[in-house]
């Protein structure tokens, strides 16, 4: 990588060595031919040899005289080229500073600094209208999610009420009952994507800030207790190693947001009889389970990356687990080996 | 029994009204903030429905004006914000209990009836229906007289399905009872067939009559 003004210092320096090397003959030329006329108006008869020491002396001093004026050029184009691009190219800079660290999430516009060149004011000015509609756009989204999810949740109370409502009716037929038992299944589901987006956009907007030191260990071990006839009746095995006193920093909501989604994801999603393990250690939980191939690492962890009508889950679950761990600034990755996928969480203990 | 809906979106009101007005309960309506205030003004319910969002005022506003008044009602929150704020204030504000949209007809029904039997009848919380006998303050269940031993689960499944009478209720609705949001997230509700299985089994061989019927395959009903 090079840098805009030093592409063009280049390239003068380029020029300017090669018409001053070209420039040794042509001088050589000039001076044997003068020099000769001098001798020949004097009627002056050099021998070959001093005329040979005369040529050589020639060429000494016009390539010393001319890499010396090739240094002193070369130096004052540096110099020059510093001093010039630091002073023209400083709005440039700056606010090439700022967009690096502007940051969508903030919501905070950069402010660019005034500058009385033409074209870096054209420049400030389309990239603060380019990050003002970013902003608008962003913010419009997240209301909208808000807004959308917050609205839903009344019309779905309306529908589950009048399922059954509906399923009360005496003269029900079984069949009759098992497609009102299907609709309200399919609509917890979409009461719990409602849910788990209204989730993430809370969480997007800043909410849930409170932080508190939590016992990683002992809610860890309620989680498990929670989830453990899940997997009983699923005849999968859940083996833990807890060690007691493990502590981390955050919002219990969320941390315990994080360990439903990780083990509830473990059992839906272990083989038969497989086996399940959680594993904690200071900075580190480790759960596991085992499945057959390796999921597709880059659309795991994006919302309704993973998700398919054969799916029960809601394709939020790890989404969620992804976006909580970035406010903490913990680590959240996925392996696969042995036959086993792997979900780690590293934190700051 | 006297309960009054407070709820701005009718279709809501009217089937939380249909599914409760089969029992002994006589439900009235409120769909604005003010129509609310006129009632509760002048009216005693035994429990109140509460949305929080109404037209003309926050619901919030209304608890506290059952708390300045010094009224005895039961208050029953449900709303479609789900913030532990809301549920704090709510809570704070004297009501008996919070309730987060959607929810099943089944479950608000369990909770009114749950409000109501403790406002009314405090530490005598006994409930009778022939040979059954259910102590709610104890948590002891008498048949005959005889004690039956009930594990925590299955005490809950029973009191469900006797403030649920004569209700067909869904496998699903039986499992978030028991299990709250985990059970939705694993989106299985096996575990529930086992608890009611052996809730069954207890209460019969105990000498109790067969009120548990299994209806359609996977609905349960209560039946008197």
């Amino acid at each position: 990588m090079s840098k805009l003004l030093n592409l063009s210092l280049k390239k003068m320096i380029v020029f300017a060595v090669t018409v001053l090397v070209c420039s040794i003959p042509v001088y050589y030329v000039i001076f044997t031919k003068l020099w000769q006329m001098e001798l020949d108006e004097h009627h002056i008869i050099l021998t070959d040899e001093a005329g040979r020491e005369d040529s050589y002396l020639i060429i000494v001093i016009l390539t010393g005289l001319t890499v010396l004026f090739l240094v002193l050029l070369l130096v004052g184009f540096i110099l020059l080229n510093r001093s010039i691009s630091k002073r023209l190219w400083k709005p440039f800079y700056h606010s090439l500073e700022k967009i690096r660290h502007f940051d969508l999430n903030q919501r905070e516009k950069p402010s660019f600094e005034a500058t009385e060149i033409d074209e870096f004011k054209a420049l400030n000015q389309s990239l603060d209208k380019l990050i003002g509609s970013s902003i608008a756009a962003y913010n419009q989204q997240k209301e909208f999610a808000d807004n959308a999810s917050h609205e839903l949740q009344t019309p779905l109370a309306i529908v589950q009420s009048k399922l059954e409502l509906l399923m009360q009716n005496q003269s029900l037929t079984t069949e009759q009952y098992a497609i009102i038992e299907e609709t309200l299944k399919a609509l917890s589901r979409v009461t719990r994507i409602n849910k788990n987006l209204l989730l993430l956009t809370k969480i997007e907007n800043s909410q849930y800030m409170d932080r508190a030191t939590i016992d990683l260990s002992a809610l860890l071990e309620e989680t498990i207790h929670t989830f453990t006839p899940f997997a009983q009746s699923k005849d999968l095995e859940l083996s833990s190693a807890i060690p007691p006193g493990i502590t981390l920093e955050g919002n219990r909501i969320l941390v315990e947001i994080v360990l439903n989604n990780l083990i509830t994801n473990a059992i839906r999603y272990c083989t038969p009889q497989g086996g399940i393990t959680v594993n904690l250690s200071p900075g580190k939980l480790v759960i596991a389970n085992s499945g057959l191939e390796k999921l597709r690492q880059e659309q795991l962890f994006k919302r309704f990356g993973t998700t398919s009508s054969t799916k029960p889950g809601t394709g939020l679950g790890l989404a969620l687990v992804k976006q909580i761990s970035q406010r903490y600034g913990w680590e959240v990755r996925y392996r696969f080996e042995n036959n086993c996928h792997y979900f780690t969480l590293a934190f700051q203990s | 029994m006297k309960i009054l809906i407070i709820e701005d979106e009718e279709t809501l009101a009217q089937s939380i009204g249909a599914y409760l007005s089969d029992e002994s309960y006589l439900c009235e309506y409120a769909a604005t903030f003010k129509a609310a205030m006129d009632k509760i003004d002048v009216f005693e319910y035994d429990c109140i429905v509460l949305d929080l969002m109404l037209p003309g005022g926050d619901g919030m506003k209304i608890l506290s004006a059952l708390k300045q008044q010094n009224k005895q009602d039961g208050v029953i929150i449900v709303s479609a914000r789900n913030s532990l704020e809301d549920k704090i204030e709510g809570l704070q504000l004297g009501a008996d209990d919070y309730l987060t949209k959607p929810f099943h007809l089944s479950e608000l029904a369990a909770r009114i009836y749950s409000i109501i039997r403790r406002k009314q009848f405090g530490s005598a919380n006994i409930i009778e229906q022939h040979e059954l006998t259910i102590n709610l303050q104890a948590k002891t269940v008498l048949i005959n007289e005889q004690p039956v031993t009930l594990t925590r689960k299955e005490f809950n499944l029973l009191l469900y399905f006797i403030s649920n009478k004569n209700k067909v209720i869904s496998k699903s609705a039986l499992a978030e009872h028991l299990s709250g949001e985990v059970a939705d997230m694993m989106d299985n509700y096996d575990f529930v067939y086992v608890h009611i299985k052996n809730l069954k089994k207890k209460l019969q061989e105990a000498g109790g009559g067969n009120y548990l019927k299994t209806l359609y395959g996977s609905g349960y009903k209560w039946e008197v």
